[in-house]
Parts: C-alpha cells; sequence; structure tokens
C-alpha cells in the first residue's frame, strides 16, 4: 500500500511539470505587454522625457522578471541572436522578429532600431514651442510607425512624412538621425540574408530564465504578486477561495444530506411511483443549465420587478457593520448566498442522487443481499447496514473528485451572482492577463485532482477489501 | 473462427439488437424524434425564418431570394441591381411568398425595439408580422434568432464532438490494443525519429510561424491551407528521417528493438487534460484567440476527448484477448489492419454514449462562453446570447426563458439518448 502511494506520487512529478509548462506556454503565447499594462495603470504618462519612461520600462520589466529569456532554451534560426530578449520592449521585439524573417541579417536590422532609437532620443530634445508643435507631433507619430511596422510601403509613408516635417519646421537638428535612419533602413534591405532563416539553430540560456525562476519559487510557497493590484498572489488567492470553499463546503454537505437517503430509498423502492417521480425530476434538474436557473431566479426573487425577497448580486459586505456579532453576520451572509446556493445545490443534488440510486440498485440484486433476507433479516437493516455500505462505494469516489472541482466548476455562478471567489478571480485574471493568478490556481487545481484521485483510490481500499494494490 | 461474411451478419444482428432496445425506452426515442426535429430546423433555418422572401415578383422578374442567397454566398450568383439594396420588409412586390416567419435574426424592427413582449399589443401591420416571441432591445425577432441558433447549437455540438471522437478512438485505441509493450521499434528508429521530430518541426512550424500568422490575419482559408502546407512538410520531415534509420541498423547495437510504452503515454496526457479544469482551459484559449465559432468548436472537440479515450482503452483491453483477434493475427494479418479493421468496430458502441453526453455537454459549453460573450463573434447571435440579453436591468421574461427553454430542452434530449444507448448496450438486460 505504502509503496502504491509513493509509486503514485512519484508520477504526480512529471505530470504536474507537462501542466506547467502547457500554462506556461499558453500565457506567454498570449498578445499584449503586461509591462506596458501595469506602468499605464500605475503612473499617470510620464511621456515628456523617453529616457526617464523607458528606463521606468525596463525597471518594471527587470522587477517582473520578464527580462530573462523565456525557457532554458530556445529552438530558433541561426539569424536569430542569442539575446533578442534584451530588447525591452514587447512590441518592438515582435517587430524585430518579423524583419529577422524578412531579411535574415541581425546586424544591419538592430542598426537600424538603433538609429530609429537614435532619433527618438533626438527628437525628444528639441523644445517645443508653438512653431513646430503641429510638426513635432507628426514626427512622433510617424516615429511610432517605425517602431511597430515592417511593411515597406507604411515604413515609406511615415518616412516620407517625417522628412516633410522636417523641411516644414526646419527641425535640423534630427535631420543627420533621420538621415542615418534611412540609410539603415536601406542598408538592412539591399543586405539580406534570407538563407540564415532556414538553418536551425538552439540557444542555450541556463537557470536564469522565467520558467526556472517561477517554478522554483512556486515551490517555495512564492507565487509572485498579482500584476494588478500589486498585491501578493498568495492573499489574492486565499480571499477568494474562503467564499468558493464556504460555498462548496455547505452545498457539499447538504447535497448529501438531501442525495443518499433519496437515493438509497428510491433504488430499494425501484419503480414505484416515488421512484419514478424522483427520477424524473432529478434527471430534469440535472439538465438544467445552472446559468439559466440563475438568471431566473435572480429574475423572479433577486430585486426584479416580481419578487424582491433576495438580494440579486454580491456577498453582503456592505450590509455589514462592526457592532453586529457573529450569528448577524452569518444571517446576512444566508441571506445573500441563498440564490447562489440553491443554483450550487441542485445540479449536485440530482447527480449524486441518481448515482446513489443506480449503486443502490446494483447492490441490491447481489448474493449477500439475498442470504441477508433468507436469514429473515428485516427489510430496514438490510438496506441501511448491509446494503448501503457497498452502494456508497461509488459516492466516495465522487467525493475525492468535488474537491478540485469546488475550485474551479463554480465559474458560471460566481460570475452571475458576482461572488469574489476563485471562479471569478480567476476569470478576471485570464482576461487582464493577471499571468501570476492563471498559473498559481490552474496549478493548485491540477495538484488537487492529482491528490483527489489518490485519495479516492486508497479510500476505496480502505472500504473495500477485496481491492488491494500490492499485486498491482 | 467466422468467415467474414457470417462476421458481418453477427454485427448486423448486433446493431439490430440494440435498435430494438433501444426502441423500447419511450423516452430516449422521442428524444431521438425531438433530435430529429432541430436538425430539420437547422438545416432550414433560412427558409424558415428570412427577411427575404422564399419566392418574389419583382418589376416584372421573378426571384428566388433565399436560395439565391446560397448562390451568392458560394459566390457563383449575384444579386441583380433591383434588389441590391432592396429594403426586404418593405419592398412593393408584384407576388410574393414569405418565409413563416418573415424576419432574419439580424433584421432589425423599428417599431418594436426595446423588448416588446410576445403577449402584449406590437406595431405590426398583421398577425403575419407578429413577433411570436417578442423581441429584443434593438428589434430583433427573437423567434428568428433562436431557430437560426439551433444551427449554430447543433453544429458546435456535432463538430466538436466529432474531433473529440478521432482523437479519442485514435489515442484509446493505441492505448488499449498495443498497451506498453506490444509496439517495438530499432533504437536507430527511435534516434532519428527524435532528431527528425526537431527537423520536422523546425522547417514545419518554427521556420513558417510568420507566413503562417500572415496567411491567417488574411483569411482563414489561407491560413488553414498554410497550416495544413506545414502538416504536410511535418509528416515529410519526420518520415525521411524515419527512413534514414533502416541505414542505421546495420549497427548491431541500434538493431535492438525497444517497447514504446503507449499505454502509459496516453494515461499520462489523459491525467494532463483532467487535472487542468475544461472550462479554465477553454476560457484561457477563446480568451487570447480572435472570435470565431469554428476556434470554439475545436477548442471544445480538443479538451473533451479523455472521456472516449478511456472508454475505447477499457473496452480494446478487453476485445484484444478475445478469440476473433487471436485468429486474426494466426492468420497472419497486420496489426494496423486487425486494428482498424477487427478491434475497433467492436469496441465503437459505447463511444456512442459518450458522445450523446458529449454533445449535450459541448452544447452546455457554447452557451456559456457565449452567454459571458466570449468567443462567438459580435455578429452572431445564439441561445446563449440572447439569454445574456434578458440580464441588463429590467427583467424582460420572454428574452430569459425562451433561449434558456432551447437550451434546456437541446441539453435534456441529448442527455436522454445517451441514457437510452447506455441501457440498450448493456449486456445485463439481455434477455
Amino acid at each position: 500500500m505504502f509503496k502504491y502511494i509513493l509509486k503514485r506520487i512519484l508520477i504526480f512529478i512529471p505530470t504536474l511539470l507537462v501542466i506547467s509548462l502547457l500554462t506556461f506556454l499558453l500565457s506567454v503565447s498570449v498578445p499584449g505587454d503586461p509591462v506596458e499594462q501595469m506602468l499605464s495603470s500605475a503612473s499617470e504618462n510620464g511621456g515628456k522625457n523617453v529616457l526617464a519612461s523607458e528606463q521606468a520600462y525596463i525597471d518594471k520589466r527587470k522587477n517582473l522578471g520578464l527580462d530573462l529569456p523565456v525557457f532554458y532554451f530556445s529552438l530558433s534560426n541561426k539569424a536569430t541572436p542569442k539575446n533578442l530578449h534584451e530588447i525591452p520592449k514587447k512590441l518592438h521585439r515582435e517587430n524585430l522578429e518579423v524583419f529577422i524573417n524578412k531579411y535574415g541579417n541581425w546586424n544591419e536590422i538592430n542598426s537600424y532600431y538603433q538609429s530609429v532609437k537614435q532619433l527618438e532620443i533626438a527628437v525628444s530634445h528639441i523644445d517645443k514651442d508653438s512653431s513646430n508643435a503641429d510638426a513635432l507631433i507628426a514626427v512622433k507619430d510617424n516615429l511610432y510607425k517605425l517602431y511597430i511596422n515592417h511593411d515597406d510601403a507604411t515604413l515609406t509613408s511615415a518616412k516620407k512624412n517625417i522628412q516633410k516635417n522636417i523641411q516644414i519646421a526646419s527641425l535640423q537638428s534630427i535631420n543627420a538621425p533621420f538621415q542615418n535612419t534611412v540609410a539603415a533602413y536601406t542598408a538592412m534591405k539591399t543586405k539580406a540574408t534570407i538563407w540564415k532563416n532556414s538553418i536551425p539553430s538552439i540557444h542555450w540560456y541556463g537557470s536564469q530564465n522565467q520558467y526556472h525562476q517561477w517554478i522554483t519559487k512556486f515551490f517555495k510557497g512564492d507565487f509572485g504578486i498579482s500584476y494588478q493590484d500589486q498585491r501578493p498572489v498568495k492573499t489574492v488567492i486565499w480571499d477568494a477561495l474562503r467564499w468558493t470553499l464556504m460555498l462548496s463546503l455547505i452545498s457539499m454537505f447538504i447535497t448529501y444530506l438531501i442525495s443518499i437517503p433519496l437515493g438509497v430509498y428510491s433504488g430499494a423502492h425501484k419503480g414505484s411511483r416515488f421512484d419514478k417521480t424522483t427520477t424524473t425530476i432529478l434527471f430534469l434538474l440535472y439538465s438544467l443549465p445552472s446559468f439559466w436557473v440563475a438568471t431566473l431566479l435572480i429574475m423572479f426573487l433577486g430585486g426584479g420587478d416580481f419578487l424582491g425577497w433576495f438580494p440579486a448580486y454580491g456577498v453582503g459586505t456592505d450590509a455589514i457593520d462592526d457592532s453586529m456579532n457573529i450569528f448577524q453576520v452569518a444571517g446576512v451572509r444566508m441571506y445573500y448566498l441563498f440564490l447562489p446556493l440553491v443554483c450550487f445545490i441542485y445540479p449536485s443534488l440530482a447527480f449524486i442522487s441518481r448515482q446513489m440510486r443506480g449503486a443502490m440498485i446494483n447492490t441490491l440484486s447481489q448474493d449477500y443481499i439475498r442470504t441477508a433476507r433468507a436469514k429473515g433479516l428485516d427489510e430496514k437493516t438490510v438496506l441501511w447496514k448491509h446494503a448501503i455500505k457497498n452502494s456508497l462505494l461509488p459516492i466516495i469516489t465522487l467525493f475525492a473528485s468535488i474537491f478540485p472541482l469546488a475550485i474551479s466548476g463554480a465559474v458560471t455562478l460566481e460570475i452571475i451572482f458576482s461572488i469574489p471567489g476563485m471562479g471569478k478571480t480567476v476569470v478576471e485574471a485570464i482576461f487582464s492577463r493577471n499571468y501570476p493568478i492563471v498559473y498559481t490556481v490552474v496549478m493548485f487545481s491540477a495538484i488537487l485532482t492529482l491528490v483527489g484521485n489518490l485519495v479516492a483510490d486508497i479510500l476505496y481500499a480502505l472500504v473495500d477489501p477485496r481491492i488491494s494494490f500490492s499485486k498491482k | 473462427m467466422s468467415t467474414p461474411i457470417e462476421n458481418n451478419e453477427k454485427e448486423q444482428a448486433y446493431w439490430s439488437y440494440v435498435k430494438r432496445q433501444f426502441k423500447k425506452n419511450k423516452r430516449a426515442l422521442f428524444s431521438f424524434y425531438i433530435v430529429c426535429f432541430l436538425a430539420f430546423i437547422a438545416l432550414f433555418a433560412d427558409v424558415l425564418a428570412n427577411e427575404k422572401p422564399l419566392y418574389c415578383s419583382y418589376k416584372g422578374n421573378t426571384y428566388f431570394p433565399v436560395f439565391r442567397d446560397y448562390g451568392v454566398m458560394m459566390g457563383f450568383a449575384k444579386w441583380p441591381p433591383d434588389l441590391r439594396n432592396i429594403d426586404w420588409l418593405n419592398a412593393k412586390f408584384d407576388a410574393v411568398v414569405r418565409a413563416p416567419i418573415p424576419y432574419s435574426p439580424t433584421t432589425l424592427d423599428p417599431f418594436n425595439s426595446g423588448f416588446v413582449s410576445p403577449f402584449g399589443k406590437q406595431d405590426v401591420a398583421s398577425t403575419r408580422w407578429r413577433h411570436w416571441l417578442g423581441t429584443e432591445n434593438i428589434g430583433r425577432d427573437i423567434l428568428a434568432s433562436l431557430i437560426h441558433g439551433t444551427r449554430i447549437a447543433l453544429t458546435v455540438g456535432l463538430v466538436s464532438m466529432s474531433i473529440a471522437t478521432i482523437i479519442g478512438i485514435l489515442l484509446g485505441a493505441l492505448a488499449g490494443f498495443f498497451g506498453d509493450n506490444r509496439i517495438k521499434i530499432s533504437r536507430a528508429s527511435v534516434i532519428m525519429l527524435l532528431i527528425g521530430l526537431f527537423f520536422a518541426y523546425f522547417y514545419g512550424f518554427s521556420a513558417r510561424s510568420f507566413t503562417m500568422s500572415e496567411a491567417f490575419s488574411v483569411s482563414l482559408l489561407k491560413g488553414f491551407l498554410q497550416f495544413s502546407l506545414s502538416i504536410l512538410i511535418f509528416s515529410a520531415v519526420l518520415g525521411g528521417s524515419y527512413l534514414l534509420g533502416f541505414i542505421l541498423k546495420i549497427i548491431p547495437f541500434l538493431k535492438i528493438k525497444v517497447a514504446i510504452p503507449l499505454d502509459i503515454i496516453v494515461q499520462r496526457l489523459t491525467e494532463i487534460f483532467l487535472s487542468i479544469p475544461r472550462l479554465f482551459l477553454i476560457l484561457a484559449i477563446v480568451a487570447i484567440a480572435k472570435p470565431g465559432i469554428f476556434l470554439v468548436m475545436a477548442v471544445i472537440g480538443f479538451t473533451s476527448w479523455t472521456g472516449i479515450s478511456s472508454f475505447i482503452r477499457a473496452e480494446l483491453l478487453k476485445v484484444r484477448n478475445l478469440e476473433f483477434i487471436e485468429a486474426a493475427e494466426a492468420l497472419g494479418y497486420s496489426r494496423w489492419r486487425i486494428l482498424f479493421k477487427h478491434a475497433i468496430p467492436n469496441a465503437l458502441s459505447p463511444v456512442l454514449i459518450a458522445v450523446a453526453f458529449g454533445i449535450a455537454s459541448a452544447i452546455l459549453v457554447e452557451s456559456f462562453l457565449s452567454f459571458i460573450g466570449l468567443g462567438i463573434p459580435a455578429e452572431v447571435l445564439t441561445w446563449g446570447k440572447l439569454l445574456a440579453l434578458s440580464r441588463g436591468g429590467k427583467s424582460q421574461l420572454w428574452v430569459a426563458i425562451f433561449p434558456g427553454l432551447a437550451i434546456f430542452l437541446t441539453v435534456t434530449v441529448f442527455n436522454l439518448i445517451g441514457e437510452g444507448l447506455t441501457d440498450a448496450l448493456d449486456p445485463r438486460q439481455k434477455k
């Protein structure tokens, strides 16, 4: 048994690693720049000083650990330099990658990029006055285009535009850097070495990479900080988990309390009118989409036009003040959580009762039940003492699988009722590219699922002595 | 050992037995009829609800606008100048036969905008123009949207489950039939395959990523063509390096055969997919990619094969030890032929169950995604989106009830069919 558990835990490790790689890969391929997002949300624009704002960007990037290469190695081609990740801005980097793909000559591409940068610095040194304000804005706009575009037509028209504005406002100080840029662009185009693109090469970066940093910190218990509000991921998740756990524990308790007797009874009286009615009702409940039920419940009972018995959403935090004692707080919470709880409970109620009924029917057809009846035991003892033990087996497996579900299964309802639980937090994190939270939650639910399955198997063996792992 | 003909007869007998059992189940049979009905609606949605007339005579010419629409879509017909900018609803036709519901899901009825109730007074010319299930906020007909939504829901269910079934059957069959040690290849081939994988990935995908993304941004079709080309290059390079492995076999050390633990690989893959919450995975992919109905189908399909594959695996573990497989092996049939012609067909029946339940859950996931406004492009109106429309402020009962009912009905009938199949295929019920 111990050996079996050890073996299973050893198998966890590669599975978890692959899952971590998958989530990581997914988030790396997400469009958008988290650094830019954080800077624009954190501070008002410091756009006046190009050098300072660039430095702020670099600092932030370093702070988030995004200045490191993505992975231990990179599979690319001969044209791509090893240190491409050192180009700070993601947009620029992506544009440079396209240039590499088009022309394949990194030296020329880089000098073109540097010349555009020099031009930007030169532009930022010009003092703005009434005579050149419009021209400066136009130059800056087109300069921005140079950074992020790669097709010839757009670049040519942008350069023409800059040239025109230099002449109009006689911006002599940037003429030289601009001519440099034009020359560098021509050089890049004429000295193309596209063949370098078709020779594969592998760059090795070692352990100084984003993935390694993240995964080692993760196993040390440091989950990073949320991009959105700079709080530690740990607290964000803990705050959310409290709600989800509370909801799922309460609903699980009520579900089992109702569904086990219901399943046992209708299984024992298979074919009776009670059985037929409950089976039909439960089946219909099982197929009812919970987001529809939630919408209707809010409409009818939650402050809509019909009966305003319950609040439509939220968890009642505003309705609670410090003077309340714990029972009053619980009362308010229950008042707010009643509708969500109903929506949480009814699908699993239907599911577990059906499982319980099936298992009961299965068990009651076994020989040992017939023996028990032949012994003259009364029906109640047969049912609640002999049959229920074996029919609980599948329910135990379910119990273990419900835990990980508790983390993710509530997405729908948490969004509709706007409960600040895990589901809502993760979905918001996915939308706002708040990777640290997404990573952590996915990893945790994976761990919980794996552990849940293991626990189910072990419980299975404990309840049913016929199952043994040592032979496997 | 049975001859192929006998085998065939037996198979037919089995399926007709399953059919009989299924027909005995009244609920499942009834659900099957409802599915047929829904499929009918989906197929003929354009004829059932359309602002364009089925037939019309306009300025002396006769047209069949609904059908011409198909021609225009395929690119071999054009709208005549008369009809190009016509207001289909108010034009003066000489003679006209309209669809039963004279509205398209995109038709805006300015006189009945802002959630007109199906029960109250409506500002329409006659009962012919009535919005039987009301309208939503900008005056689109709910019934027309529901009819066209059927098409999307069923397509999502079917396509995504087809993807899932293909992946599931393939992986499950490999794992179940070959197990951990029934496929053996030489060390030379393993080495060459690994090296080949690197080059195949590089020339197939890495070096072509720019070309591919460029093509995808032009059009889906072009992107798909480029993607297929990439797969072709990938397989060609991989196959080529596998063939090169034969030369390496002259070295004795490399000639030794090693077993490929297919079962372990597939089992771990299944575990990985089961450990990541499916909805999160779908949400994450849908949130980063461009919205599109095919994307939603593909994502649902690629994340729901695990059930099917474990069904097939379990079934093949049983089947592969049956006599007829041994007989086929004794006859010297190749193992791939045995797998695809004998083993898989005999293991398919439980897959049907998984597919029926899978369609139900795919439709549910799609409606949830559109309910929270993800994945499906803005111009496509689905059941989930209609349902979401009811959530803004004032309660619009009909906007919530009818699409919800449609989802509920469809999900229920597929679940009932799944139940019916479970019972029909259960050998314990044989009498």
